[in-house]
């Protein structure tokens, strides 16, 4: 048997995804978006140059936007995994979510994951983003349907309602 | 009897942005791509691939993969369980798996199936395969050479399922295909020709880049029931190709497509479905192959090109005749490779008015990977080199490219080619709408910059042949089951809009079912903009049916001829009275229960539907573009590009215009960035994101101007035809002629950044092309 | 550990590149040691009385480019971490395991060997620094021992009179050709020059014919055009399939000149009004 096929003996995992608390036994070795899609079921990270550059894997890692591809599900131990299934909640969607839907920002939807969890840390860093904040946080997630005037649009409109949003709750 | 002639209905359903229905689904990441599928007991495959692009296998030794625990299966050449390892769209010459000869790099050679993928990725580094390697012909030019080995042995080629394209007679060599036609006297006309423009041209091979790659799962129950849920954009094609190779009735084989992640043509026809079946057959068990992107980049890609073209004009810019002569390189497998050829003869014309015109194109293997579809193939590969042509003799007459085009653009009612569809649209207009889109009469902005136009057309639809089901339930909500795959377009959407107008339902009480050959009705494929105009033709005469079986009933219940009956706010009325559809579908059966099945159906209305008798419309490629040229870098920045969807009847005007963006982009990258690169060993060197640049947020044009021409001239429902392509030639085109204009001649796409600054740096040292533009 | 291991250990932070040649087999580590966790390896602070900026090498390229000191004393640095890769690479990857994995088109190896750093290398038997300009030995080579870790980065704060530039040239996911340059100005002339090309060859190069045309001159855009000719037939080139070596020449001149002109015009005050390092 080759060294590489002499399974490690397996940790411990323990993190939290989407708020809630998971504990898995896993290989060292392993990546998170396998364990993602294929322990926990949450297939809406996806699958595509597996190379950290096209962001259709992306996940929030303490709010930070990861490439779950190239990612060891052992960085994810003792901190807060969201992905897109953790966005909508029993209020409906979420705003950037709503937008997308609205603004005509989905085609074959095979990035929308991505580019919604990246708008997501995107507009908690930068509430009103400029052009060229946008192109630095999200030129690094490829779409090849919808040409990105909508998914921009979308951008601008989520980042508009999420200020308001803020705004009403900062005056109640 | 009034003499006005009766408006139009009101549409309440259609011509409305409806949003999405599938939205929901792929926001919140619960919308099911054929990756996100797990099926019990499901083993993962994957393939020991080909490092040669031409070698003759001598020895396969497995013994250590199959030894490897957690191997359930090792599948080679020698041991395919089908009853004909050979498929094809066109040809059949591709074997399932490489039977004692590999033909380009990336063949897949052997497959094996494991408990996990990192298993089956160890057994293929556990396989031992030793080959004899060979002379390969990597390029257009070796193959074509007088002692080029053959790749296949053409003249016995057997026709593939789906040729439809009349009879193929080649002589022995590299060519798969042959597509020639003459109109008029073209050697009377260059004679007699005032300006003469020639060129050579090259276009590259393209990768499609879909974010999802391709993805198949197979399961066998017995020997006799196959089903196949795969990222497939014609399941019904697949679905024959199978029944074919295992010698099955078709509806032994089931074809399931779950939402696709992006298709433009790399998920046409037969992929991956035979080798995944095949090894799941020998398997026992449902198997799963996950193309990753590299693999994919040799699964399919466009074919690349060379061309020589010449065209003849009056001094007063009057074209007269063009010659054209093209080589596509299909790779080793022809897939799709005839019917490219033949759109891209049919298009190397242009809209143009001719006295004459002679076009030759051929389809060369070559030892690379296959070449398919890719949208809008044909006109993007020769849109280009045409106009290119087009500008430089107007330069030369004095006039710019609008005047040129006003001059020889064909009218509506004309004829395109001999015998086939007459011209349905208005290219004039639709070019003008171009040249007001990039503020053609004002001034340029500082810089090098150029401002270009292009317009051609596709011939679009394939073959028309579709049908459709429409089930009313009990409660009058309307069930519809049509096969048109949902790549991205909104097709499902469309389809709901058609169904919630012809029954004067709310859209929120359609639901829309599709891509399942065992449960929804025969569709040819989602491809060639068809989708709307064909499938949604088959979708509005089932709800039309539906309907009048509604009125039917409506005339018994209320006894009254249908004449004096209209549907309408879910109800069968008779001036103020109404009654709603639960109510009549109960009193046809007499109970609250059954339900009423509507069947729509297209087929050709002349003749057999075959190319020549098409196409069923022609779509407009056409689109504008202005750019600027840093001399230094050669960087080229899209100021503008304009757009212009001349689409008949825009059923749901947003989805039209993200089809333009979208086609646009894709433009934009065909132009300027996207190249794959074949090293002289047949090896793609570029097979990664890092080294193919797919356009990102920051490659977008500044300005995007979309315009949606409406002339109810399609033959689709409510006068559509057909979008999604021609952004993605026109632009492109655009783009090419733009670059002339602003005094870089351009010979070969993409026009990266280093070949612009090359041809800014020629032009200076004065090796000038003739009839450069002037800044 | 990394005794213990031997070859079979890597030290690992982000993984952002290490991760992806372990999954195209050119490389197998069956141990991976995590260094992050060790506590203040990811800190940045600025020692004003050494006027030094000290960065842990497993701070990420966002850490760098978010931090308040940064910004305000290293705006160039700041800038060019801003631009690496994408912002997922930035979020997960660290500057010290840029600069150990060596990739010929890393950014900040290329501007750090520009301003002088000097890191600072741990074993079990002792620390020493390395300038930045030696480090890189070679393609995706450096002077750091297998038992050794990067721990920090040192950056000497530019001199009130010095401007600093980053220009790259990028066409695809990685760049193509890139210039920094650290110019000192005192009244009118240039008295200091470094200038570094990258992404071009193997590694960063200091540029010594660029930077003596360049020493002495009076401090004007012009000079930059004149140094930039030297950079084109300086520089040397490592070969690239996909772009010939007189275009990579032809970008290094442009890169160049835009640094250097944008280099010196920082340092005569004349961006902003204020200095800008």
């Amino acid at each position: 048997m080759s060294p590489e096929t002499a399974a490690p003996a397996k940790m411990h995992l323990k993190t939290t995804v989407n708020g809630r608390p998971v504990s898995l036994q896993i290989e060292p070795r392993a990546i998170l978006l396998d364990i993602l899609r294929d322990d926990l079921g949450l297939t809406g990270a996806k699958r595509s140059c597996d190379t950290q550059v096209c962001g259709a894997c992306t996940v929030l890692l303490d709010g930070s936007p990861m490439s779950a591809c190239c990612t060891l599900a052992y960085e994810a131990g003792g901190r807060e995994v969201e992905t897109i299934e953790g966005l909508a909640g029993p209020h409906g969607l979420h705003p950037i979510q709503q937008a997308f839907v609205d603004r005509v920002a989905i085609q074959c939807g095979f990035c929308t994951p991505g580019f919604v969890l990246a708008t997501k840390a995107m507009l908690a860093e930068y509430p009103r983003p400029t052009r060229s904040e946008i192109e630095d946080f999200l030129g690094g997630n490829l779409c090849r349907c919808t040409g990105y005037w909508n998914i921009l649009d979308a951008v601008a409109v989520a980042a508009g309602r999420l200020e308001s949003a803020n705004g009403r709750s900062e005056a109640s | 009897m009034s003499a006005i002639a009766a408006a139009p209905p009101l549409l309440t359903a259609i011509g409305h942005d409806a949003p999405r229905i599938d939205a929901i689904a792929k926001v919140t990441g619960e919308a099911q791509f054929a990756g996100d599928l797990r099926l019990h007991g499901m083993a993962y495959g994957r393939l020991l691939r080909s490092p040669y692009a031409r070698a003759r296998i001598t020895d396969i030794d497995t013994s250590r993969a199959e030894a490897l625990p957690g191997v359930i299966a090792v599948m080679t050449g020698r041991d395919l369980p089908a009853a004909d390892p050979y498929y094809g769209h066109a040809l059949k010459d591709r074997p399932i798996l490489a039977i004692d000869h590999v033909r380009f790099v990336g063949e897949p050679v052997i497959a094996v199936a494991a408990e996990s993928p990192a298993i089956a990725d160890e057994a293929i580094a556990l396989i031992d395969v030793a080959c004899e390697e060979l002379p390969a012909v990597v390029t257009i030019e070796a193959a074509l050479a007088p002692d080029a080995p053959h790749l296949h042995d053409v003249v016995n080629l057997r026709p593939g399922l789906f040729h439809g394209l009349g009879d193929i007679h080649l002589e022995p060599g590299n060519v798969c295909y042959h597509h020639t036609f003459t109109r008029g006297e073209v050697a009377q006309a260059f004679a007699a020709a005032d300006v003469v423009v020639e060129g050579q041209y090259t276009f590259p091979a393209v990768y499609q880049y879909s974010l999802e790659p391709h993805t198949t799962i197979a399961q066998w129950i017995g020997d006799d029931d196959l089903t196949v849920w795969s990222s497939c954009q014609h399941p019904f094609l697949v679905r024959a190709e199978l029944a074919d190779l295992y010698a099955l009735p078709v509806a032994a084989v089931r074809v399931v497509v779950p939402y696709l992640g992006g298709g433009f043509g790399s998920k046409s026809y037969t992929k991956m479905e035979p080798i995944t079946s095949a090894l799941a057959r020998k398997t026992g068990r449902p198997v799963r192959i996950a193309n990753s992107v590299d693999e994919a980049m040799v699964t399919t890609r466009r074919h690349g090109m060379k061309a020589w073209l010449r065209t003849a004009a009056t001094s007063d810019g009057r074209l007269l005749a063009r010659e054209v002569r093209a080589w596509f390189d299909t790779g080793a497998y022809a897939d799709n490779g005839p019917r490219v050829v033949a759109t891209g003869a049919d298009a190397a014309p242009g809209p143009y008015h001719w006295e004459a015109v002679q076009v030759d194109a051929w389809g060369v293997y070559t030892n690379t990977s296959p070449a398919g579809s890719y949208r809008a193939f044909g006109a993007s590969h020769l849109q280009w080199c045409g106009e290119l042509q087009v500008d430089e003799i107007a330069r030369r007459c004095g006039l710019d490219a609008l005047q040129i085009r006003e001059r020889n653009l064909l009218h509506r009612g004309e004829s395109v080619r001999p015998g086939g569809k007459p011209l349905d649209a208005d290219l004039i207009g639709d070019i003008r709408r171009v040249s007001a889109g990039l503020d053609w009469e004002t001034p340029k902005p500082a810089g090098i910059v150029g401002r270009g136009m292009s317009v051609g057309l596709l011939a679009a639809g394939a073959h028309p042949v579709s049908t459709a089901i429409v089930r009313m339930e009990a409660d009058g909500g309307a069930t519809l089951l049509v096969s048109s795959t949902e790549v991205g377009q909104g097709a499902r959407t469309v389809f709901g809009q058609i169904v919630a107008e012809e029954l004067a339902l709310p859209l929120e009480k359609v639901r829309v079912l599709g891509g399942d050959t065992g449960v929804t009705p025969y569709d040819r494929s989602t491809g060639a903009s068809r989708s709307t105009t064909i499938a949604g033709l088959a979708v509005l005469r089932a709800a039309a049916d539906i309907r009048s079986q509604l009125l039917a009933i409506g005339s018994r219940v209320f006894d009254l001829p249908q004449e004096a009956l209209t549907a309408r706010a879910a109800a069968v009325w008779h001036e103020g009275e109404s009654v709603p559809y639960p109510d009549l579908i109960k009193a046809h059966f007499g109970m609250v229960g059954g339900e009423l099945i509507g069947h729509g159906e297209v087929r050709p209305e002349r003749g057999s539907g075959s190319y020549a008798e098409g196409p069923v419309f022609w779509e407009v490629c056409i689109g504008g573009a202005e750019v600027t040229v840093d001399a230094e870098t050669g960087r080229v920045t899209v100021n503008k590009a304009v757009s212009v969807a001349d689409v008949g009847k825009a059923l749901n005007p947003r989805l039209v215009e993200a089809q333009e963006m979208g086609g646009a982009m894709q433009g934009i990258g065909n132009a300027l960035h996207e190249e794959m690169l074949f090293d002289e060993t047949g090896t793609l060197l570029n097979a990664t994101l890092f080294e193919y640049h797919v356009p990102s947020i920051a490659d977008m044009p500044d300005t995007f101007v979309s315009n949606i021409v409406e002339n109810a001239d399609g033959p689709g429902p409510y006068g559509a035809k057909g979008v999604g392509e021609g952004a993605l030639a026109g632009v492109a085109a655009a783009i090419a002629t733009a670059l002339a204009d602003a005094g870089v001649p351009i010979d070969t796409l993409p026009a990266t950044p280093e070949r612009v600054w090359r041809a800014l740096e020629a032009r200076e040292v004065g090796t000038v092309n003739e009839g450069e533009a002037r800044r | 550990m990394l005794a213990h291991f031997g070859p079979d250990a890597a030290v690992y932070a982000g993984g952002t590149e290490l991760l992806i040649v372990m999954k195209e087999r050119l490389a197998h580590f069956p141990h991976l040691i995590d260094i992050k966790r060790i506590p203040g390896l990811n800190e940045i602070a600025f020692d004003p009385e050494r006027r030094e900026l000290s960065i842990g090498a497993v701070a990420t390229h966002r850490d760098v480019e978010r931090s308040p000191v940064v910004r305000e004393r290293f705006p160039a640095l700041g800038k060019m971490e801003a631009a690496v890769a994408n912002i997922r690479v930035r979020s997960a990857g660290t500057i010290g395991g840029n600069l150990c994995f060596a990739e010929p088109h890393s950014d900040p190896a290329t501007l750090l060997t520009a301003l002088d750093a000097h890191l600072t290398l741990t074993s079990a038997s002792g620390s020493h620094q390395l300038p930045m300009a030696s480090f890189i030995t070679g393609l995706m080579e450096t002077a750091r021992h297998h038992e050794e870790i990067l721990v920090t980065i040192k950056v000497p704060e530019p001199a009130s009179n010095a401007g600093v530039a980053y220009e790259r040239f990028k066409l695809h996911e990685r760049p193509t050709a890139a210039v920094a340059a650290v110019i000192v100005v005192d009244c009118g002339a240039i008295t200091a020059a470094q200038v570094v090309a990258g992404s071009v060859g193997e590694r960063p190069q200091r540029l010594l014919e660029t930077e003596a045309i360049l020493r002495g001159q009076p401090a004007g855009p012009e000079m930059a055009t004149v140094a930039a000719d030297v950079i084109r037939d300086e520089v040397e080139t490592s070969g690239d399939v996909f772009e010939s070596e007189a275009y990579t020449r032809q970008l290094a001149h442009t890169v160049g000149r835009r640094a250097i002109a944008a280099a010196i015009q920082r340092a005569t005050g004349e961006e902003d009004g204020r200095r800008v390092a």
